[in-house]
């Protein structure tokens, strides 16, 4: 045997194992899925949130919203959060050093001075130069920080720091959030009586194209742009199965940082958010159960699948390549910082299975996928062109599109957000063209992300300018 | 994902013992077989979904004209005894045949659960009357008994909103059922035909109750007439949420005659319990509860100590201010925020004594000064 064989047959033999171990892994995902989403359905058929909202022993609950150059919207934004169902609630919006007028508009609008105000810097941060208080009462819910620019990570610990609530919710200041979102948040916090709930996760949803109007989400309507459907479908992919699935098993990693509320005393003693990572969502959540799996304490993170946050999805290849690259480098830094954790039986189900997980099937399935496809053409260049090729090539590709469609049937039948059924079918048509159009994109951006980080290259958050969706009857259908 | 992609290669496979096309057609047509089943299915179910609704508007038409002929009905207007007055509720044949369909039957029901929470009086009693006339008690019993803990729980959730106190009995043997949910309801059911007195389960339950169903309990609770139950044996219980759930019930009915039964639970060794005294000592106590509270704030972890101070920022006075004061020296700015807060609310001499204080010129104090006095006067 050559060694040009012997290498051909260790490629070739490994991608094998990889397909099914994966191929097991989305089996296992939609059947774990099937049994947490019909457990969370049934239990949910029972509750009567109107108990929480008018009970005085409800959870306290602090909103964290870093908001940076979000002049635009913000105004609306804030009074969408203000309007919350929630009784024991504060409001906390966290001006991270915005070069436009986002701290004027919001002091002209809820009339607010500044107060004198003891930051206890349990976190680290960048400095607060100012906490300020509305002069009316009807928005005494509302506390504005201002702070010196230090990242979104920096604002949520300066949000940490200030909050007074054992819990808090941090959200995106431009999402879109469900009256009864916080009410239903909280619940789990309250419903274990043998593991402390360390978190709590929320889907997002995309809302491009629905209707919004008052800062409240008064139809869903399916985005209208290409870029925009396929994440629909990428977020119900993402949302509906992997992290029901996970939930299940009690090894989810990550909690979107655009809508989660976490048990602030944990938080703290972990030392709060990682200012040195892009992913800093998924790092603290990791950091969170090391530290609860370290002290042998028995925790859970749990996850609602009810769509109770909507958010503005990129609307073009810059944002949307932008944005992956960034997720691809914020999964390697946590997998890198807590690579203690691999394979290590200490950590239970975190070791042994989440996080190799993470790093067979998030962090390194776009590598394999683009350096297979690169021995792939390889090969073909090498030898006369094979039609057999293309069926094959077809047969790869229809895996892709039966997990979509599987995906689409368990967001029909349960929580069912887009009624007419040419929604549906669209839906399914944006499953079958993903593969082809939109996937080989954000394996492309993480490979980026790959190398920038290789290269040390940090290109942060990057400024966002919104179009907003928060304006009076107005259907988004522009974006970032 | 990568299967296929590795067949492309499948000389060097153990497949290619198979006719490569034949291997591949195989591979498509079972892809393809469940994409189109897949797709099959949800275009069915959606289809079935809507003829269901079509069939939805003609039951609710039903049960609408049931509920309005029951909710309507006054039998002392119409001068009729209780018989008769059955009788007129009484359901059409129409209507009892439609109960023999499983998803009719789960839907009517429905309707006349969602009229009855809305509903007090006779209205309620009409309604009660017809879901027996209809004779869903029965299945509600029949499925007390499936196996499945969701149809279980939500038939005792039915008999409840239909106040069918008649199956108190049965429904008790829920209460420390193994299933949380089922058990849940079960509580629930007992307090909602018993109140008060419901609560014996307390004695027996030997899962622990979670906060959640504890903010139901108290919920129900507070929609019934206080009465002064013996709350005492439940302080000593072995499991600790039912110490909790009472400490919260003292709290909340202000049982002053219990202080001291309860100042004997802040040694109890559960951290949870500690705490919900601390919560109970906040709003009932005697002028000696702070020097309780002070002679064991050593012994206590942090989270304890500061529900301690918070406690003491509503019951402390001029006696406590130099404990509070030895707290502003702590390393904790919380603890020194908690106890500057406490030492202003005690009033003029608590805050002279803040103002005052050695450190109260330099930071942190400083700047917690400021605070405090700011909360003061807004």
């Amino acid at each position: 045997m050559s060694w040009q064989t012997f290498i051909l047959h260790v490629f070739t033999y490994g991608i094998l194992l990889y397909s099914i171990l994966l191929l097991v892994c989305y089996v296992c995902i939609g059947a774990f899925s099937i049994s947490e989403t019909r457990t969370y359905l049934n239990k949910n058929s029972f509750t009567d949130y109107r108990v929480l909202a008018s009970s005085t022993e409800a959870p306290s609950i602090s909103v964290l919203a870093p908001a940076y150059n979000e002049g635009t919207t913000i105004i609306e934004n804030v009074r969408s959060l203000l309007s919350l169902h929630y009784n024991n609630l504060e409001v906390i919006i966290i001006n991270d050093g915005s070069k436009d007028d986002s701290l004027e508009k919001l002091i002209d609008a809820y009339d607010l001075y500044r107060i004198d105000f003891f930051v206890n810097a349990q976190l680290a941060t960048k400095p607060v130069r100012g906490v300020y208080k509305s002069r009316n009462p009807v928005y005494r819910k509302l506390i504005v920080v201002d702070k010196v620019n230090g990242g979104k990570a920096d604002a949520l610990n300066v949000g940490v720091n200030i909050a007074q609530n054992n819990y808090y919710v941090c959200i995106d200041v431009d999402c879109v959030l469900e009256q009864d979102a916080l009410l239903k948040l909280a619940k789990p916090f309250l419903e274990n009586a043998t593991e402390r709930v360390i978190a709590a996760g929320g889907v997002v949803r995309i809302a491009n194209s629905c209707q919004i109007e008052g800062g409240r989400l008064v139809k869903v309507n399916l985005a209208k742009q290409f870029l925009p459907r396929v994440q629909t479908l990428e977020y119900i992919r993402a949302f509906l199965l992997s992290r029901m699935a996970w939930t299940r098993l009690n090894g989810l990693l990550l909690i979107s940082g655009a809508f989660g509320a976490f048990d602030r005393d944990i938080v703290i003693k972990c030392g709060g958010y990682n200012s040195e990572t892009v992913g800093e969502d998924m790092e603290l959540v990791v950091r969170m159960r090391r530290y609860m799996e370290e002290r042998d304490e028995p925790y859970r993170v749990s996850f609602i699948p009810d769509p109770l946050c909507w958010t503005e999805a990129p609307s073009t290849f810059k944002i949307l390549g932008r944005q992956r690259n960034r997720w691809a480098r914020g999964t390697i830094e946590t997998l890198r910082i807590h690579k203690k954790m691999f394979f290590n039986p200490n950590y239970g189900l975190l070791g042994m299975l989440s996080y190799p997980y993470w790093l067979f099937f998030e962090f390194m399935a776009p590598i394999i996928e683009f350096f297979g496809t690169i021995g792939l053409i390889i090969y073909c260049l090498s030898g006369p062109i094979n039609w057999s090729l293309f069926m094959i090539m077809l047969g790869v590709l229809s895996i892709g599109v039966l997990y979509s469609i599987f995906a689409i049937l368990m967001e029909v039948l349960t929580y069912n957000q887009y009624k007419q059924r040419k929604d549906i079918l669209r839906l399914v048509l944006v499953a079958i063209l993903e593969p082809v159009i939109f996937h080989p994109f954000v394996v492309w951006s993480s490979i980026r992300g790959n190398f920038d980080l290789l290269r040390k290259h940090n290109g942060g958050w990057g400024e966002m300018t919104r179009q907003g969706f928060a304006t009076e009857k107005k259907t988004v259908t522009k974006l970032l | 994902m990568f299967l296929a992609k590795l067949l492309i290669l499948n000389e060097f496979l153990p497949v290619a013992y198979f006719s490569r096309v034949h291997y591949q057609v195989i591979v498509m047509l079972s892809i393809a077989g469940l994409i189109i089943s897949l797709l099959v299915y949800m275009l069915f179910y959606m289809y079935f979904k809507s003829k269901h609704e079509k069939k939805h508007d003609k039951w609710r038409l039903i049960s609408d004209l049931l509920i309005h002929r029951a909710v309507f009905y006054d039998a002392e207007e119409e001068d009729i005894d209780e018989t008769e007055a059955q009788a007129a509720i009484a359901a059409t044949a129409r209507a009892k045949k439609l109960m023999h369909n499983k998803h009719s039957r789960k839907f009517v029901t429905g309707e006349i659960l969602s009229a009855k929470k809305n509903m007090t009086g006779t209205a309620s009693d009409n309604l009660k009357q017809l879901y027996q006339q209809l004779g869903l008690d029965k299945y509600a019993l029949k499925s007390l008994k499936s196996r499945l803990w969701h149809i279980k729980a939500k038939a005792i959730q039915e008999l409840t909103v239909m106040e069918m106190s008649e199956y108190v009995n049965q429904l008790y043997a829920f209460t420390n059922d193994q299933v949380e949910l089922v058990r849940m309801e079960a509580q629930t059911a007992i307090v909602q035909f018993n109140g008060f007195e419901g609560l014996r389960f307390l004695d027996i339950i030997t899962y622990p109750i979670s906060d959640w169903q504890q903010i139901k309990l108290l919920q129900q609770l507070a929609h019934v007439p206080p009465v002064n139950i013996s709350i005492d044996g439940w302080l000593r219980s072995e499991n600790n949420s039912v110490v909790v759930f009472a400490l919260k019930l003292a709290r909340n009915y202000h049982r002053f005659e219990l202080h001291d039964d309860i100042l004997l639970c802040l040694d109890h060794a559960d951290q949870n319990v500690r705490l919900e005294v601390i919560n109970y000592l906040c709003e009932i106590y005697t002028d000696d509860t702070t020097d309780e509270l002070i002679s064991r704030f050593l012994k206590e972890d942090f989270k304890n100590q500061l529900a301690m101070i918070k406690a003491m920022q509503n019951i402390g006075s001029e006696k406590d201010i130099l404990f509070l004061l030895s707290l502003l020296d702590n390393e904790s700015h919380e603890m020194k925020l908690t106890a500057a807060r406490a030492l202003a609310k005690i009033g003029k001499s608590g805050l002279a004594s803040l103002q005052g204080h050695a450190l109260a010129k330099s930071y942190p104090l400083n700047e917690m000064v400021l605070q405090i006095k700011g909360e003061l006067a807004a």
